[in-house]
């Protein structure tokens, strides 16, 4: 990995290649390398649109990591049922009196027409529920793509194989029908279909389905990268001094597979985000009084909400929008910084 | 570039004594190669995928490298040279033969098996780009075999990190450094220092050199020289360079298709080769001669075609395809590797019509491609070569 970036910082000199004198003066006596991590880290400061999307992304979490705060804070619940706490507020239909959804200083972003949930503490705990989903999906996916994509490049022959091919079947699996078909399938497995299902069988159920189906591209591309890893030299010459497969992937190919690892992550998050959503949507994900980014949307497209409170559906809209796309900014500028040769 | 070609020797006063490799004898056999066989499969066929043929990479070659020696293995790309250094250093499996290290059979030794034998056979690699993990500082990278092998040095490992980027003339401070931050030369030493950190027996150097600018060659050329006279270290220097392997080898085996067709000393090979094959490779090297008058004229081979595929070598001599003396005999007996008559001991040939053991111009060019042969004929001779 060769960087075009030694002239920059002005703090550690250049290597010369002149070991006749070598360079004795004071100042270099701490010669400190900087390593592709680190020089990524430089690049990635200096790119404005990253910098910016990352505050965003960074805000989305915090806002899902600090909601019972906030909402503590705000004095209101997402399960309180202000139709029955405060019935003035509503008409008969159960339509907030107020315009724009009864929006006031009491209620920033109205209240939800039919049972009149709090909209602002709704949202933040909608964002905390599918955040953790998606940041639960993704890590299963990182560490089931490292396993099965990096075992298939170094292993080789039958392993990898058998892996490929697994990759290929499950590709060929329309993912969206697959998890509409599967979901009720899965919850069905925990839970007698007469009893009341949980929450948390709903979110495993969700985490589940996205896993098995969410794994394969990184996988093939880990196994790629892997590929590509094992013929280099650096790889036989650790195995000229007696490495045992475990230290040379731990060792020599993990550290280099990181830079794909977190592009691909930092795309796949903003997709299961989505997926999430889209499955609550639908209504086989997340369902009420359980807050949800995707069951809002749901529930906007009532003909209830759309047709009394057209404003409900822009809360949830323009925070996911403003979410997926600072995420895929930032998963550009990460991959830019990493890969500076590649243009866009 | 300041620096100079002989600028690498001087340092000596940072250099250990010469280890206990002397304590062996310098004529005594380190490794031992015998009839080692490496064939890769090909693969073919449909529906049913099957092994159809196989690419002779090696195929049957016997070499002794003596203790303390620098054994060159020179010919042309493709012709199994490097195959051979990664079927000692056990990278690949081999398919037949024997390989043995100071008597021991490590032909098909476990990787446990190898533990031992592994600090004492160590590899430098050709591209010095590709031989350095890009996520290691230097330090971790030459620290990284005492580590597998558990060597904890007096002083610590760092100390004997610093101490051998000294050896290979890199400033130690360069410790804390990423590969990326090196030049192609400066690398390659770094990936000499790796191979020296277990203070090994044997290295086996897989075209050094070759990816380095001339040069930078020549430095690396007497680093490797240095440290193979002063640390005792025998070498496997495989290269396509003859000029290289001239300057750095003691003895030469010189390897066409999977084949070892003839060895010997140095001066052998280059002064009083009788392979057929060995007089074309001399002659290939293009040669500087400013005054034109002094050195007597070489010989001039030029060979038509290319070398045959591995895959379906020639019957009988591998080379008769392309030799200006073969005959029928060639075709059908397959040479042995032997000492001809008029030979220095230890120089063997593997060749029923050897040629004369001399370098120097013939009657007549040799000339087997036509098309040269078309244009030699067009143009007036300047040389006095073919008068």
């Amino acid at each position: 990995m060769t960087s075009p970036l030694e002239t920059e910082g002005g703090g550690t000199p250049l290597v010369v290649d002149d070991e006749k004198e070598p360079a004795r003066e004071p100042d270099t006596a701490q010669l400190e390398g900087r390593s592709p991590g680190r020089l990524m880290w430089i690049r990635f400061k200096r790119d404005r649109t990253g910098v910016i999307s990352a505050y965003v992304v960074g805000l989305f979490f915090l806002i899902g990591l600090l909601a019972p705060l906030i909402s503590k804070l705000y004095g209101k619940s997402p399960y309180t049922v202000y139709a029955d706490e405060r019935p003035e507020l509503f008409d008969s239909a159960g339509v907030p009196v107020q315009p724009n959804g009864g929006m006031s200083g009491e209620f920033w972003f109205g209240l939800e027409p039919g049972n009149g949930y709090d909209v602002f503490t709704k949202l933040i705990y909608g964002i905390r529920t599918s955040l953790m989903i998606s940041l639960v999906v993704t890590l299963a996916v990182v560490l089931t793509g490292i396993l099965l994509g990096v075992s298939a490049g170094y292993l080789g022959g039958r392993a990898d194989f058998a892996i490929g091919r697994l990759i290929d079947f499950l590709l060929a699996i329309p993912s969206q029908l697959f998890f509409i078909a599967s979901m009720p399938v899965v919850v069905s497995l925990f839970v007698s279909p007469r009893d009341e299902t949980p929450t948390y069988v709903r979110v495993v159920a969700l985490i589940l389905v996205q896993w098995v189906l969410g794994w394969m591209s990184l996988g093939r591309i880990l196994r790629g990268t892997t590929l590509a890893l094992r013929e280099r030299e650096f790889i036989e010459a650790a195995r000229v001094s007696g490495a045992s497969p475990w230290r040379i992937i731990r060792r020599e190919i993990l550290p280099n597979v990181v830079t794909p690892l977190l592009v691909q992550a930092t795309y796949l998050l903003p997709g299961f985000v989505t997926i999430e959503a889209g499955l609550s949507y639908l209504g086989v994900g997340i369902v009420e009084p359980t807050p949800d980014w995707g069951q809002m949307f749901s529930k906007a497209s009532t003909e209830l909400v759309l047709q009394n409170d057209i404003t409900y559906m822009f809360f949830p809209g323009v925070s996911m929008i403003l979410f997926v796309v600072a995420f895929n900014l930032l998963g550009d500028s990460v991959r830019d910084a990493f890969d500076p040769k590649t243009a866009r | 570039m300041k620096e100079e070609v002989v600028d690498v020797t001087k340092d000596e006063a940072t250099l250990p004594a010469p280890r206990d490799a002397a304590a062996d004898g310098p004529g005594e056999p380190l490794l031992v190669v015998e009839q080692l066989v490496k064939h890769f499969p090909v693969k073919g066929g449909f529906p049913i995928r099957r092994t159809i043929g196989a690419v002779q990479a090696v195929d049957g070659i016997d070499l002794t490298v003596r203790v303390g020696e620098s054994f060159g293995l020179v010919g042309e790309s493709g012709c199994g040279k490097s195959t051979t250094g990664r079927l000692i250093t056990r990278l690949l499996e081999p398919t037949g033969g024997k390989i043995s290290y100071r008597g021991q059979d490590i032909t098909h030794a476990s990787r446990k098996q190898l533990a031992p034998i592994r600090s004492e056979i160590q590899m430098i690699f050709q591209d010095p780009y590709s031989s350095l993990n890009p996520r290691q500082t230097v330090g971790k990278i030459i620290s990284g075999p005492m580590e597998i092998n558990g060597i904890q040095p007096s002083g610590g490992r760092e100390e004997r990190v610093r101490e051998l980027l000294e050896i290979v003339g890199l400033n130690p401070e360069h410790y804390n450094r990423f590969p990326h931050e090196f030049s192609g030369g400066q690398r390659q030493r770094i990936g000499v220092a790796r191979a020296l950190a277990l203070e090994p027996k044997l290295i086996v150097a897989d075209e050094p050199v070759s990816a380095l600018d001339v040069s930078i060659q020549a430095q690396v050329v007497n680093l490797l020289q240095k440290v193979q006279k002063e640390l005792g270290i025998a070498f496997l220097f495989i290269a396509h360079d003859l000029a290289v392997v001239r300057h750095f080898s003691h003895r030469v085996a010189v390897m066409y298709l999977g084949k070892i067709i003839e060895v010997g000393d140095r001066d052998s090979i280059y002064t009083r080769p009788r392979h057929p094959y060995t007089h074309a490779l001399l002659s290939a090297v293009p040669e500087v001669n400013l005054d034109g008058t002094d050195e007597a004229q070489r010989e001039r081979i030029r060979l038509a075609g290319d070398v045959p595929s591995p895959i379906s070598p020639p019957s009988g001599c591998r080379f008769r395809t392309r030799c200006w003396k073969a005959q029928d005999k060639c075709a059908t007996q397959e040479p042995p590797l032997v000492q001809i008559s008029g030979n220095r001991p230890g120089h063997l040939t593997a060749c029923h019509f050897p040629e004369e053991p001399t370098v120097e111009a013939r009657e007549e060019d040799i000339v087997l491609d036509p098309a040269l042969a078309a244009l030699e004929d067009t143009q007036p001779k300047t040389g006095g070569a073919g008068d």
